[in-house]
C-alpha cells in the first residue's frame, strides 16, 4: 500500500494553471513530492534522473505531448516502469485507445476532482495512505 | 489575493498567449500559407483555453471553446477544409473567445446567447461533417470505453516479455580469425530490442591488454518476435569461436498490455541510471550483477534537450531593473569619488572601475533584453480591429504586418496599444476609401494599411502607412483657421499644415463618427507617445494616402546620456538625439536679432538657441568663447543647435518619472540622480526646439496655450 507523502509524482502540463492545480488535487490527496514538467522533453529530463512513482501527463502539449512521453519513458531503460496516468479532454476517447496501445496504466478527463484523481491514482497504485 | 485567484490569473495570462497563437494561426491560414502545423496550434491554444477554462468553472467559456475545439478538429482530420470562408467563420468566434476570456476574467455576467451567431456559424460547420459538438457535463470516463486501469508494475512484476536471453562469450582467439563480434551484436539488433551488458571482469590492465584477444563477453535479452533459428543462424559462422546460449524468456507471448515494451528494470537501478542511457545496458540482473558501465560503442547520448525558455514574475524582472538603476546611480557617484583621489591612488582604482562600469552596462543591457517582448502582442490585436472597422464602414481594407517580432521594451508594449488602435482606427476611417471612390481614382478596390515595426538608430520606429486619399491640406487649414487654431492670416507650409492634426481640440471628421470620433484626438495620441519618450510624425501625400511614424526609446528605464551645463545647472541630453558637439569659431556664429543666431555648419545652416535664453536661467554671456554647441535632432530630421556652457561627460543615467509629481513641464522629460547624488534634469529635445521655435512662428500662441503642469 503506497503512502501518499512518500510518493514522488511528475505533473507535466504545457500550462503553469493547470499544473498548480493538479498539484492542489495531490496534496489533498496528502502527497508532498511533486514535480512539474511543461511539456514531454522536459518531463524525460526529470523522469531520467530521478526515481518517480508516478508520472501525471496532460496530452496536449507543444514540444512531445503526452503519448509521445509515454512511449519515450516505455522505452526508456530507468523510467519504462513509472505508472502513468494520462489527462485527456472529454473529446479524447479514441486517444485514451491509443495510450492502453502504449502502455498508460490509467486516463483521467479534465477537467478532475481531487476524489477522481484519488480513484485513478488508487486503481493504479493501490489504496493510497 | 488568494492562491486561487492567483492561480486564474495565471490562466488568464496563458489564454492571451493562447489568443494570441489563434489570431496568428487564423491571419496565416486566412492568407493561404497555414501548414497542417497551424492548424494544430490553432487548436492546441483553443484546447488549453477549454481546458483550463473546466477547470476553473468558466461554463460559458467552456462551451464555446468546446464547438470552437470540434470545427478545428475537424479540419485536423481533414474534414472541413481550411477555405476562406471557413477561416471566416472562425475569425469572429475567436473574437467571442477573446470576449468571453475577458469578460471572465472581469467576473462579469456573461449573457446566456453571447455569441450565438458566432457558435451556430461553428455548429453549421460541423454540420457539414457529421461531427457534433456535445456540449454535457464532462464525465470522469468515458463511458462504453472499455479502458482497465493497468496496476503499477512497482507492487507486483509485470510478466517477462517475449524474446530470448542470450549470453555469447567470445573465445579469446576470435578476432584473429576475422570475426568481429559486433557485426553479430549488430546483425541481433536487427530483430529486435537488445539489451546487453558486457561482462569486462575478463579485461586485463592496459599494459598487459592484447588487442588481437576476445576479452569481453556480453549477457542480456533480445525482445523480439522471431524464431531461435534466427538467432543461431546469426552466429552459425562462429559457433565454434565463441560460448552461446540461448533461452526463451518465457513459454507464451505475454497477452498482456505491456507486451511489445522492453522488460522493466527493478526499481532499485531506475536512481543508478543517470547517464544517459548505454546501448550496451544490463537489465536481466538475474544474470549478471552490475559491476562495471558497458564499455563497449556506446550508443551515442540520446539529445537531451534542456528547457529553452522560463517564466518569470514581472515583478521579478522589475525589481533587477530597479537594482541596476541603482547600481548605476552608486557607480557614478564612486566614479566621481576616483575622480576626486589623487592620481597616484586613483590609476589602478580606476581602471577597476571601468570593468565595473562595463559589466554594468552589459548587465543593464541583460536584464533589458529580458524585459523586452516582441511588438507582435499589440500587433495581434489590429486584425481584428481592422475586420471590425471594415465591417462597419463597408470599406475594403487589408492589413499587411511587417516585423512583428521586433522587440521593444515591455513597459512601452503596454502604452503603444492605445495610440497604434487610434491611429488605425483613423486610418480606415478617413483614410481609406469606399471602394466605388478608390474605383472612381484608378485604385484597388481594397485599401491596405501596412503596421510595420523595426529597430532604426536605437530606437523601435513603428510605421502605420495607408493608400487611401491622404490628408486635404486645404480642408485641414480651413478648419484649424474656423477653430481659431491658426491665425487667420499665416502662412503655413504643406507640412506644416499637416501637423496641424496633432493641435488639442483638432478633429476634421465632418460627422463625429461611431469610430473615431469618441472624443480623442490625434493631439491625445501624439501625448500618449510622448509620454513614453517617443515622437510621432506624419507625411502625407494628397490622394495616395499618408505614413503615421512613431520613433520610440527601445526602454524607459535606463538612458545613455549627456551630462551639460549652462549657467549654474546641470541638464542631461539623451545621447539619442544628440547629433554631434562641436565648438564653432566665432566667424561661423551669425547672431539676429532677438538673441537668436545660425551656425554655418558644412556649407548649412543651423538656428541656435542659448540653453540659458530657454530656460530663463539669467543672462547670457554672448562674448564667451567657452560654449560648446550641440547639435540635436528633434526627429523630423530638423536639427538646431543648443548652446550650453560645459560638456560635463557622457554617462548611462536612470530615467525618474517626474510626472506623478510635477504633471508634464514642456521640455523636461524626466529626472536623474548624478554621482555626486544631485538632481538633473533631463530635457526632451523634441519640446526644447518647440519652445525654440514657439517665439517667432505661427504656432506661438499654441506652443503657449499647453500650461506648464497641464496633463
Amino acid at each position: 500500500m503506497p503512502i501518499a507523502a512518500a510518493l514522488k509524482v511528475l505533473v507535466v502540463d504545457d500550462q503553469n494553471s493547470v499544473r498548480q492545480m493538479t498539484r492542489i488535487s495531490l496534496e489533498q490527496l496528502g502527497v508532498r513530492h511533486i514535480h512539474e514538467a511543461e511539456n514531454g522533453v522536459q518531463a524525460m529530463d526529470t523522469a531520467s534522473l530521478q526515481p518517480l512513482d508516478l508520472i501525471i501527463s496532460d496530452y496536449n502539449m507543444p514540444e512531445m505531448d503526452g503519448l509521445g512521453l509515454l512511449r519515450a519513458v516505455r522505452g526508456h531503460p530507468s523510467a519504462r516502469r513509472i505508472p502513468f496516468i494520462l489527462v485527456t479532454g472529454r473529446g479524447d476517447r479514441e486517444l485514451v485507445v491509443k495510450a492502453a496501445q502504449a502502455g498508460a496504466n490509467n486516463y483521467v478527463v479534465k477537467p478532475f476532482t481531487a476524489d477522481i484523481l484519488r480513484t485513478k491514482i488508487e486503481q493504479v497504485m493501490g489504496k493510497l495512505s | 489575493m488568494t492562491s486561487l485567484d492567483q492561480l486564474k490569473n495565471t490562466f488568464f495570462d496563458e489564454c492571451s498567449e493562447a489568443l494570441q497563437q489563434i489570431e496568428h494561426g487564423l491571419t496565416d491560414m486566412r492568407e493561404g500559407h497555414g501548414s497542417g502545423d497551424t492548424i494544430n496550434a490553432v487548436f492546441r491554444s483553443v484546447h488549453s483555453v477549454k481546458g483550463g477554462a473546466g477547470i476553473f468553472g468558466f461554463d460559458s467559456l467552456v462551451g464555446f471553446a468546446h464547438v470552437f475545439e470540434t470545427v478545428l478538429d475537424a479540419m485536423r482530420a481533414n474534414k472541413l477544409p481550411a477555405t476562406p470562408d471557413i477561416v471566416d467563420v472562425l475569425l469572429p468566434a475567436n473574437d467571442v473567445l477573446t470576449d468571453l476570456i475577458a469578460m471572465s476574467r472581469a467576473g462579469e455576467a456573461i449573457a446566456p446567447g453571447y455569441g450565438s451567431e458566432s457558435r451556430a456559424a461553428l455548429e453549421r460547420l460541423l454540420g457539414k461533417t457529421g461531427d457534433e459538438a456535445d456540449d454535457g457535463p464532462a464525465p470522469a470516463d468515458f463511458e462504453g470505453l472499455d479502458f482497465m486501469p493497468i496496476m503499477a508494475g512497482g507492487f507486483d512484476d509485470p510478466p517477462a516479455p517475449a524474446g530470448y536471453r542470450i549470453v555469447f562469450r567470445p573465445k579469446p582467439d576470435m578476432l584473429k580469425r576475422a570475426n568481429e563480434p559486433l557485426y553479430l551484436i549488430r546483425e541481433l539488433r536487427k530483430l529486435g530490442t537488445l539489451d546487453l551488458a558486457a561482462e569486462t571482469e575478463g579485461l586485463p590492465p592496459l599494459a598487459q591488454l592484447d588487442p588481437d584477444r576476445a576479452y569481453i563477453g556480453w549477457t542480456g535479452t533480445l525482445q523480439t518476435d522471431a524464431k531461435r533459428e534466427a538467432i543461431e543462424e546469426i552466429f552459425d559462422f562462429v559457433s565454434g569461436d565463441c560460448e552461446i546460449e540461448i533461452a526463451p524468456l518465457q513459454a507464451e507471448p505475454a497477452a498482456d498490455p505491456f507486451a511489445g515494451l522492453p522488460e522493466a528494470a527493478p526499481a532499485a537501478e531506475a536512481t543508478e541510471a543517470v547517464a544517459p542511457p548505454p546501448l550496451v545496458q544490463h537489465s536481466a540482473p538475474s544474470i549478471v550483477p552490475a559491476t562495471a558501465p558497458a564499455e563497449a560503442a556506446a550508443k551515442p547520448p540520446a539529445a537531451k534537450q534542456a528547457a529553452t525558455t522560463m517564466r518569470v514574475e514581472v515583478e521579478k524582472i522589475d525589481r533587477v531593473v530597479n537594482m541596476v538603476g541603482e547600481l548605476v546611480i552608486a557607480q557614478a557617484m564612486l566614479g566621481q569619488i576616483v575622480h576626486n583621489l589623487p592620481e597616484e591612488t586613483s590609476g589602478r582604482l580606476a581602471q577597476i572601475l571601468d570593468e565595473v562600469v562595463h559589466h554594468t552596462r552589459e548587465l543593464k543591457d541583460s536584464v533589458m533584453s529580458m524585459r523586452a517582448q516582441s511588438i507582435g502582442a499589440v500587433f495581434q490585436r489590429m486584425p481584428r480591429l481592422v475586420r471590425e472597422l471594415a465591417a462597419k464602414t463597408g470599406k475594403k481594407v487589408r492589413l499587411e504586418m511587417q516585423g512583428e517580432n521586433t522587440e521593444v521594451d515591455r513597459s512601452i508594449i503596454e502604452r503603444l496599444g492605445d495610440p497604434l488602435t487610434h491611429i488605425i482606427r483613423n486610418s480606415i476611417d478617413h483614410g481609406i476609401e469606399t471602394p466605388q471612390t478608390r474605383t472612381a481614382a484608378g485604385k484597388g478596390e481594397e485599401g491596405t494599411v501596412k503596421l510595420i515595426a523595426e529597430h532604426r538608430g536605437g530606437r523601435i520606429v513603428v510605421e502605420v502607412r495607408d493608400d487611401g486619399g491622404g490628408i486635404d491640406p486645404d480642408r485641414v487649414l480651413k478648419k484649424a483657421r474656423e477653430k481659431g487654431l491658426v491665425s487667420p492670416d499665416a502662412a503655413l507650409s504643406e507640412d506644416e499644415i499637416v501637423n496641424l492634426i496633432f493641435m488639442p481640440g483638432f478633429s476634421t471628421a465632418e460627422s463625429i463618427s461611431d469610430i473615431s470620433g469618441r472624443g480623442v484626438g490625434m493631439d491625445v495620441v501624439r501625448r500618449n507617445i510622448q509620454d513614453v519618450g517617443g515622437r510621432i510624425s506624419v507625411k502625407s501625400e494628397r490622394g495616395r494616402g499618408m505614413t503615421l511614424q512613431l520613433a520610440l526609446p527601445l526602454t524607459l528605464a535606463v538612458m545613455d546620456g549627456m551630462v551639460i551645463r549652462a549657467h549654474a545647472e546641470t541638464y542631461v541630453l539623451p545621447m539619442s538625439a544628440i547629433v554631434e558637439c562641436l565648438r564653432p569659431s566665432r566667424a561661423d556664429i551669425h547672431n539676429l536679432v532677438g538673441g537668436r543666431g545660425l551656425l554655418k555648419l558644412r556649407g548649412n545652416l543651423v538656428p541656435l538657441v542659448h540653453l540659458s535664453d530657454l530656460l530663463d536661467l539669467g543672462t547670457v554671456n554672448a562674448d564667451s568663447d567657452e560654449r560648446v554647441v550641440i547639435i540635436t535632432d528633434a526627429g523630423d530630421g530638423t536639427r538646431f543647435g543648443i548652446i550650453v556652457d560645459e560638456l560635463l561627460g557622457h554617462q548611462q543615467v536612470v530615467v525618474k518619472s517626474m510626472e506623478e509629481s510635477y504633471g508634464t513641464v514642456p521640455g523636461v522629460a524626466g529626472a536623474t540622480i548624478l554621482g555626486n547624488g544631485r538632481v538633473a534634469l533631463i530635457l526632451d529635445v523634441e519640446k526644447l526646439s518647440d519652445l525654440a521655435v514657439s517665439q517667432t512662428s505661427p504656432f506661438a500662441r499654441l506652443g503657449n496655450a499647453e500650461p506648464a503642469g497641464a496633463n
